[in-house]
Parts: C-alpha cells; sequence; structure tokens
C-alpha cells in the first residue's frame, strides 16, 4: 500500500552484477515538486540506481519507496507512476514517431482517444510535431532523444526518471527541456536527472545527490551549494593593481595560466564575500574586467569530493 | 484515505488480450515495413516452385502424380519451413534487449507472459505467410487428382502448427539467450534435434530394444522344386507360400517409436488421414494393383511398423510382394502424431516457461553480459 509520500526514498540500496558491485550503498532522496540531480562520473552507479527505481531491476539489498509504493511488492503501482527515459535510446525505427506514443500509452492501459490526444499533445510540447509521422529511424539523435522523453511522459507520470536528458541536446532544445521540467516540478512531479553536465544541472535542479563508486557520498540543495566556499576568477588591468590590493586585504589567491589570460583564483566563503571583494578591489581603484565564479556551484562540490577521493 | 481517491483516478489498467494485441500489433507493423520478410517470401516461393517444377516434370510419365506431387509439396514446404521458422522467432526477445526497446516495454504495464504471447503471435502469423504462400502449389497437386482434399486440409492445418511450434520455441530460446546469434543458432539445433536427432537416437537404440532367439512364424514365397526341376518356363503362378518356424533376433521397436513421434516430418505425415486402400485400388495397365505411396506417406507406414513391433507370425498374405503387402497398419490402435504433438508442446511449452522467468520484473538475476538498457 502506499506511505502517502509520493516522492521517492531510497537507502542502503546495494546491487552487484556477479562479482562486480555496480551500487555499493546509495542512500537518495527525491522530494515531490523538485527536481533532484543525480550527479558522479562515469560507472558510479547512476544508471544501474535509475534501473532500480523504474522497476526493473531488483536491488539486492535496501529499501525503496518511489511514488509510495516498493518497486518489489507493487511494481505494478510503481509503473503507473513512474516514466522512465533511458540513457539509451530504443526506439523502434520503423514506427512513426506518433505510434510509438500511441503504442506505449496503450500499454499503460490508456484509451485510444485519450492517447492520441496525449501523444499530439506531447510532440508539440518538444518540437516534433512535423515529424509526428516520419519513421522514428530518420530523426536525428537530438529528435530522437526528445521523443525518448516525450514516451516517458505519456502516461502523465507523478514521478519522472531521466538518464542523460540533455546529452545530444541543441542548446535550444536544452533551454525547452529546462523550462519544461521547472514546469512539472512547478506541478508536484518528483522528478530526477541524472547527468554530468553540472553548469546545466545548477539551473534545473533543486538538490543534488553526488555518487561516486556506487555509493552516495553528499546530498546537498542548491542553495546550500550556493553557501559554500567557491572559487572566483578575477582579472584586471593591469594584473599587478589586482594582486597588490588582494594581499594588502589578506586575500590568499592563486595564479591560473590554463585560460586564454592570466586570472587568479581565490576562495570565498559566501556571496556576502564576494560582494564585499569587489566593492573593496573597485574603490581600491582596480580596474576589474571580469570577477565571476569559477564554475557553477554544483561543479565545485564534485570538484571538492574529486579533490577529496585523491 | 485522501490518496486512494487520487490513486482511484488515476490508476489505467492493462488487460491481458489487450496487452498482447497491442505487442501483436507492435511486431507485425516492424515485420511489414522491413524489407527483409518480403526478400525471404520471395526467396522461398522461388525455391519451392522451383522443386516443384522439377519435380512435376520427373512425374510427369506417373500414373499417380497428384499424391506423389501433393506429398512432395508438403514435405519440402514442412523442411523450408522449418529453416525459416526460427530465423522468423529467435531473435524475438534478446533482439530487442540489444537495440534496447525491450526496457522500454517491459518498465511499461505489460507482464511477462503478454510479451511473450505477443511475439509468439506475431512470428507464428509470420510463418503462416510462407505457408500461403506455397499453398498454390498444394492446390495445384490437388487438382491433379488422387489427392483427399481432406488431406490436404489436414496438412496444411498440421503444417501450419508445425510453424507454431517451432516458432515458440525460437521465442523462448530468444529470450533465454543473451545474443540473437546465439538464439538462432540454438533453436536451428532444436530443430535439427527433433528432425534428425530423433532419427539418429531411434537407430541407435535399435540394439537396446533387440530380442535374440525369438521363434517367429516366416512365410515367404517360392518356386517349388518340382516346378524349377520341370525345366519349363517359370511364371508366377507356379510361387507357392511357403511357412516355416525360424529361431531369430527380433527389435521392439515398439518401445522406441516415440522417439520418431518428436519428429516434425513424422508428425506431419502420420497426421494426415491417407487413403491407404486405394494402395490396392484398380489394377494398372500392366495388371498390378499398386500405387506408389508418396514420401510422407511411406514415412507414416514405416513409423506405424515401428509402433507395431516385431511381427511374430509373417502371413502368407503379408509375404506378398504385390497387392496389399506388408501388414495391415491401419490396425494399430493409435496414430503417434498426437503424442508427437504433446512431446514437441511440451518442449516448447518448459523452454517458454524458462523464457518468461527471464522477463520478470524487477530482474533478480541478470545473465552475464547483458544489460537491461
Amino acid at each position: 500500500m502506499t506511505n502517502g509520500y509520493g516522492g521517492i526514498i531510497a537507502s542502503g540500496i546495494r546491487r552487484s552484477f556477479g562479482s562486480v558491485p555496480a551500487v555499493r550503498n546509495i542512500d537518495f532522496e527525491a522530494p515531490p515538486g523538485e527536481v533532484t540531480a543525480l550527479i558522479g562520473p562515469n560507472g558510479s552507479g547512476k544508471t544501474t540506481l535509475l534501473l532500480i527505481l523504474a522497476s526493473l531491476l531488483a536491488p539486492d539489498a535496501g529499501t525503496l519507496s518511489v511514488g509510495g509504493f516498493d518497486p518489489a511488492t507493487n511494481a505494478a503501482a510503481v509503473r503507473r507512476k513512474v516514466g522512465w527515459m533511458p540513457d539509451t535510446l530504443g526506439v523502434w525505427e520503423s514506427l512513426k514517431a506518433r505510434e510509438i506514443l500511441t503504442t506505449v500509452g496503450a500499454l499503460y492501459g490508456l484509451s485510444s482517444t485519450a492517447v492520441s490526444h496525449r501523444a499530439a499533445e506531447l510532440l508539440a510540447e518538444v518540437s516534433l510535431s512535423e515529424y509526428a509521422d516520419s519513421p522514428a529511424g530518420v530523426l536525428s539523435r537530438g529528435q530522437q532523444q526528445r521523443l525518448s522523453l516525450a514516451r516517458a511522459l505519456i502516461h502523465d507520470p507523478d514521478v519522472l526518471l531521466l538518464d542523460e536528458p540533455a546529452s545530444g541536446l541543441d542548446p535550444g532544445s536544452r533551454v525547452a527541456l529546462r523550462t519544461m521540467l521547472r514546469r512539472l516540478a512547478g506541478e508536484g512531479k518528483t522528478i530526477v536527472v541524472s547527468s554530468h553536465v553540472l553548469s546545466e544541472l545548477d539551473e534545473i535542479a533543486d538538490r543534488a545527490v553526488f555518487v561516486n563508486r556506487g555509493e552516495s557520498v553528499k546530498s546537498q540543495t542548491l542553495d546550500e551549494a550556493g553557501t559554500q566556499l567557491r572559487r572566483y576568477c578575477i582579472q584586471a588591468e593591469p594584473m599587478g593593481a589586482l594582486a597588490d590590493a588582494l594581499a594588502s586585504h589578506g586575500v590568499v589567491f592563486e595564479e591560473r595560466g590554463d585560460s586564454r589570460r592570466v586570472e587568479y583564483q581565490v576562495l570565498l566563503s559566501s556571496t556576502e564575500q564576494a560582494a564585499w571583494l569587489l566593492r573593496t578591489l573597485i574603490l581600491a581603484d582596480v580596474v576589474v574586467t571580469a570577477f565571476a565564479p569559477a564554475g557553477g556551484a554544483l561543479e565545485e562540490t564534485y570538484m571538492s569530493l574529486d579533490t577529496e577521493r585523491q | 484515505m485522501s490518496t486512494d481517491t487520487v490513486e482511484g483516478s488515476r490508476t489505467h489498467s492493462l488487460g491481458y488480450v489487450a496487452g498482447v494485441r497491442t505487442v501483436f500489433g507492435l511486431e507485425m507493423k516492424q515485420r511489414l515495413r522491413g524489407r527483409a520478410w518480403y526478400i525471404m517470401m520471395a526467396v522461398w516461393f522461388l525455391v519451392i516452385g522451383l522443386v516443384f517444377l522439377l519435380a512435376t516434370l520427373t512425374t510427369a510419365a506417373m500414373d499417380s502424380a497428384g499424391p506423389f506431387l501433393f506429398d512432395l509439396v508438403v514435405g519440402f514446404v514442412l523442411f523450408f519451413g522449418l529453416l525459416v521458422a526460427p530465423g522468423l522467432s529467435a531473435n524475438a526477445i534478446n533482439g530487442d534487449r540489444t537495440g534496447g526497446t525491450l526496457a522500454i516495454l517491459q518498465v511499461t504495464l505489460l507482464r511477462p507472459g503478454q510479451i511473450l504471447w505477443g511475439k509468439w503471435l506475431a512470428s507464428w502469423v509470420a510463418s503462416l505467410g510462407f505457408l500461403a504462400l506455397s499453398s498454390p502449389f498444394i492446390f495445384w497437386a490437388l487438382a491433379l487428382g488422387g489427392v483427399n482434399p481432406l488431406e490436404a486440409i489436414v496438412s496444411l492445418a498440421v503444417l501450419a502448427l508445425e510453424l507454431g511450434l517451432v516458432c515458440a520455441l525460437g521465442v523462448g530460446i530468444s529470450a533465454l539467450a543473451g545474443r540473437p546469434l546465439f538464439s538462432i543458432v540454438t533453436t536451428y539445433m532444436m530443430v535439427a534435434l527433433l528432425g534428425l536427432g530423433t532419427l539418429i537416437a531411434f537407430g541407435l537404440s535399435m540394439s537396446l530394444v533387440m530380442e535374440e532367439d525369438v521363434q517367429v512364424t516366416q512365410s515367404f514365397y517360392d518356386y517349388p522344386r518340382e516346378a524349377i526341376e520341370s525345366g519349363r518356363m517359370l511364371t508366377e503362378e507356379d510361387l507357392e507360400c511357403l511357412t516355416n518356424q525360424v529361431i531369430m533376433p527380433v527389435w521392439h521397436t515398439e518401445r522406441t517409436a516415440w522417439l520418431l513421434a518428436a519428429n516434425p516430418f513424422v508428425i506431419v505425415a502420420d497426421a494426415v488421414p491417407y487413403d491407404r486402400d486405394s494402395l490396392q485400388s484398380e489394377p494398372d495397365s500392366l495388371g498390378n494393383t499398386y500405387r506408389t505411396p508418396g514420401v510422407m506417406e511411406s514415412i507414416s507406414a514405416q513409423v506405424r511398423l515401428a509402433q507395431a513391433g516385431p511381427d511374430y507370425e509373417v502371413t502368407c498374405e503379408e509375404a506378398q510382394f504385390f497387392g496389399p503387402g506388408s501388414r495391415d497398419i491401419e490396425k494399430e490402435p493409435l496414430p503417434i502424431w498426437p503424442l508427437g504433438l504433446v512431446l514437441q508442446g511440451g518442449l516448447a511449452a518448459a523452454v517458454l516457461w524458462a523464457g518468461r522467468r527471464r522477463l520478470v520484473t524487477p530482474v533478480r538475476r541478470l545473465a552475464r553480459g547483458t544489460r537491461i538498457a
């Protein structure tokens, strides 16, 4: 029976394939109405975790609740609530885009009138209306990806599991995806996005779970990520004046040469501190030409985990 | 509970038949839109046509060309059908798994049985297309006369059933095996096991069912000594039936005939209600009352002899060269083909059942080297 919680709670999830552990110990929570990013390097167990959440794979150990149900005991209830977009684009190449959506809709038990209406709506939403009657095999990778997203949404799921949804999308489609996911989250749906394009997740996600080598290593909200220690890049004309100003205020900086121009990186603990430093530099007549966070908030966490690991 | 009402309004359910129908439709659309099926059909038509044409030419002089040709076509259609059906069915599940589309089906409300039913029915219908394509030849042979239309209908029905059984094997094996190539080869091996393996097993088991030193009454025709010594031309009228008792080994093939029952050729051959009485019907121009039995009819006759087991008393009637000859095999109480269908059906059901277990999600044990998606 449903436990009343519409989101996802997983704790102590373990799964190995033969002797190879894919997921060692993952705790994962995705509340309804938010976009949760699942972040980790290749082979860290993201796809395996999503397969477990999608009720396709049984965990060796751990407790799990997806949309209020346990996939092990009530897979059908979970499937009614979950839309899953795999990282491998399985498309029936000879089927038309519209047919793929209506077929899958029928397999969710939707009536044919409801499903054809819904298919047209979704095709418009992922800008594939003009390809509705093209065989899926002739669509480009990005178009197939959008079709796959529409397919995952056909039964209006409460929980959406997206495995690398943005890879292969052009910038316009990425923006559209972002808008769509934010809207769906606004409607109260639980959304999980796995990716390693971190800059993008910064703008979509409300929270992030970092996994590495099959273990969840950190879980934080974007707000938390924003208040953590962050690196900022500063450039000025000339750089010498900047160096003096930083030194006089006791700010430790590091010269970075990997950019086309020399820049200084400083570690700042908060946005307030950043504002203070910028104001101070300008009042000291340093000609600041660039002052920006070195990377996204999530990238910062990701990199800090990376250094912890080494 | 408030969530229950929300649940209730959103609970879609998928009927069992509706799910099977959708999977079937999905499969058929893909087959009909691909080119492979049509190319295979064209090759099939050419090959069967060629065989039929050659057979027509060679049997043109025969009196009973109709039944002979009919038997030949049925035999060849079965042979080619056994070659085609594994190719049409044995990549049904693992082909989708490789293509990443199986998981998309599994994540819907479909149950494993529905996937198997849909895919099996689709591959069966696809292989029935080949049977339909060969029916002109069957009816042509029928038109030449001498074949009871009931024989034709039964033959087609049993051929269709055989194709369905091989497709079921193929679909089941494709769910079990990781790679399409492996499952197709395995299905061919299974078909070879049924088609040839049963014969080999039957042959090898002969030594196991041999009983030595059995007293048997033998009858045979020979010319009596006085006729030979008379020095005149001997005619058929001089033949005399001699009966004596001999001690000889006998083979209890009735114990091993069931091995042959699992052979697809035996099933098709044995199921047809041959007009065996016509073998001794009207005397032909040479005065012989003998009709050449077709290939399939001979198979059926041989199998029924094997079923009957050793003949402890060969009567004079049975010993005749011409005419009714041999034993009255119609007397054998049970035709063997139902047993064959049960054996093959049992095998197919076992393979499908094992395959179904591989489709159950959430997956606990995953075969080595396979991915869910």
